[in-house]
């Protein structure tokens, strides 16, 4: 029961029947594994529970559960003020979250934050840089503040330039610099101590398409020994670069999972979308015969003529050949037909405009 | 505790580097050796004047006292030009959320910044110094080296309280200019609480009197070793310091 309940509040949140496969053996299946909590409690390196944060009267986030193990890239993905960075700062020990407990490498960060400090990496949503300081300058003074040794600083140093392409703009000032480099230049002082846990408000924010390859690889590279958590309300973003990601929205987390199980839960049910042109009771009437149809949905019609419909299918019994077979036999003229729920950008949106009866699925779930 | 001393020591360097690579700092070093090594000169020639127009002075003692007297003005107007920046630069690029998640407190922040802005002030008065020296090694009768070290020593705490304070008021504000605004009332008001003692009578006399930095700089200036001054200097320094802390603490719960 323990690892039930530690299942259920801990990893997942989609109202889905998740638990069934799992635990009712007991046993660890295949992918599951990665997601017994027995492990995430002890190995995870960064471990959110119950989080909430009220600023005067406006909640931030309200009870906001994660994990991220370590090696991982998890992505924190929700629209613009979804309390992302209010997460982060927790995270980061800048600000102190009003409930719940975060822990990075073990420690608490409120009852540990000097602890907590030395093992994160943070990059803000604007990177904190010195404008007279030389790109090398200001690395040695973060190098310096993080507790670098005097020895290990140098290669440190060199190491993150070097990771981040800087190689050319060391002796730059920063204020120089373009704002590509100038975000690379806040990375690099994120991961110039070698903390176990980095922390990307926004990585990607303002580089170039090319800038953009370079940094998601840079941050896969880091992500071989380390844990990072990123954000981004930009969901390529966490295609591209994350395995598994939070997404969060109005301070709630609405779904954490690996994007290939969220494809996969949101398409359980096959679901056509049909634009067609003919009278709308001839169209049910080739709908209503076909095995596999469970119901269907109109959609405003643009024309009096010409509308849309959602058919909703069960996914066991493939039927859109028949189903646009017996459209067309039976003269209706079908303009477009397509298969939703398989783009991640309709699960976001989905997600993130549902909040309140996912919220309300999270609360059942055991 | 060698982690907080190699913080202290990262801050110090990083604001004392950031001093000699701004323009700002050269004027203002050009501005304070003009006006105080003129304010020395022209004491010196005052004082020298008035022996030779037969009056009984001792040159080299009414000549240093007047001197620092003068430094205070200088020092006051002076001191939160060099203050200002301090925080409000660190707000304006936001720079607070790094030292904020960084292996080091508040405390040790404060103090590297104001032991840097500190030793800026003691760079520029050691030429002024051995000015001074160079005029008073000549001097007739010769002066002690206590009344000399304890004025400078007031000077230098002086300066110090300052810029504490105008670290806090720095702290506090986002714009340079309206920090050296209000530290520049702020100074005045401290400065002149006497004078409202003295408008209220009794018990205010000796409370302000007791509060007032200008009171307290003058007896040291005299030469007077008075260990009540010196604890005056230091608590204000101590409080400048906490306030920053506290203020800098308190930024994390704004909304921005």
């Amino acid at each position: 029961m323990g690892i039930r309940h530690n299942l259920g509040t801990k990893e997942y949140y989609l109202g889905h029947n998740w638990e069934c496969q799992g635990i009712q053996t007991g046993d660890k299946l295949g992918w599951w594994g990665i997601f017994d909590n027995r492990n995430a409690v002890q190995n995870a390196m960064i471990e959110v529970e119950h989080l909430s944060k009220v600023y005067g009267s406006t909640t931030a986030l309200q009870d906001v559960t994660f994990a991220a193990q370590p090696g991982e890239i998890l992505g924190l993905l929700g629209p613009n003020g979804a309390g992302k960075t209010t997460t982060m700062r927790i995270l980061a020990g800048y600000l102190p979250a009003s409930k719940g407990t975060a822990h990075i490498a073990g420690f608490e960060v409120h009852e540990h934050p000097m602890a907590v400090r030395q093992r994160i990496g943070y990059l803000p949503e604007a990177p904190p840089l010195y404008p007279n300081m030389t790109v090398e300058g200001y690395l040695h003074f973060v190098g310096r503040l993080k507790g670098l040794s005097a020895g290990d600083r140098p290669s440190r140093v060199q190491w993150s330039i070097k990771q981040c392409n800087l190689q050319d703009v060391q002796q730059t000032l920063i204020h120089k610099l373009s704002k590509g480099f100038r975000q690379r230049v806040g990375i690099a002082q994120a991961i110039v101590h070698n903390p176990p846990a980095i922390i990307l408000d926004e990585p990607t924010i303002g580089l170039d398409p090319r800038q953009i390859i370079d940094v998601r690889h840079l941050i896969k590279s880091l992500a071989v020994d380390k844990t990072v958590i990123l954000s981004t309300h930009i969901l390529t973003e966490v295609s591209m670069t994350c395995q598994r990601v939070a997404i969060i929205n109005y301070g709630k987390v609405v779904a954490t999972s690996t994007l290939a199980d969220l494809k996969a839960q949101q398409t359980d049910l096959l679901t056509y979308e049909l634009d067609v042109q003919g009278a709308r009771d001839r169209v049910e009437q080739c709908l209503q015969p076909l095995d596999g149809v469970l119901t269907w949905r109109w959609l405003p019609a643009q024309t009096a003529e010409r509308r849309k419909v959602r058919v909703t299918c069960n996914p066991d019994t493939p039927i859109g050949h028949q189903l646009s077979h017996s459209l067309v036999h039976t003269g209706i003229e079908v303009h477009e037909m397509r298969r939703l729920g398989t783009s991640l950008e309709e699960i976001y949106l989905d997600l993130t405009t549902q909040e309140v009866d996912t919220s309300a699925n999270d609360k059942d779930a055991p | 505790m060698s982690l907080i001393f190699n913080n202290i020591v990262a801050i110090f360097r990083k604001e004392l580097q950031g001093y000699f690579k701004s323009s700002l700092a050269y004027v203002i070093a050009g501005v304070f050796w003009l006006l105080a090594c003129s304010l020395w000169v022209s004491e010196v020639q005052l004082w020298t004047a008035q022996k030779e127009a037969g009056q009984v002075v001792d040159v080299p003692q009414e000549s240093l006292q007047s001197f620092l007297s003068g430094m205070w003005w200088l020092v006051m107007f002076i001191m939160p030009s060099l203050s200002m920046g301090l925080y409000a630069d660190e707000r304006r690029h936001r720079t607070l959320e790094l030292l904020a998640t960084s292996p080091i407190t508040n405390w040790a922040v404060a103090l590297g910044k104001l032991l840097a802005v500190w030793t800026l002030f003691i760079t520029l008065m050691l030429p002024v110094c051995l000015l001074e020296l160079l005029f008073l090694s000549y001097a007739d009768p010769p002066i002690t080296a206590g009344v000399f070290i304890v004025g400078h020593l007031g000077l230098f705490l002086l300066a110090a309280a300052i810029l504490s304070l105008g670290l806090f008021i720095s702290s506090l504000a986002d714009s340079s200019i309206l920090a050296i605004i209000l530290t520049y009332a702020l100074i005045l008001i401290l400065s002149l609480l006497f004078l409202l003692g003295e408008r209220w009578g009794e018990p205010w006399v000796a409370i302000f009197d007791q509060l007032s930095l200008v009171k307290h700089y003058v007896t040291l200036t005299q030469g007077v070793l008075d260990i009540s001054s010196i604890i005056l200097f230091v608590s204000y320094i101590v409080l400048g310091l906490f306030l920053t802390a506290q203020s800098i603490d308190l930024l994390r719960f704004q909304r921005r």
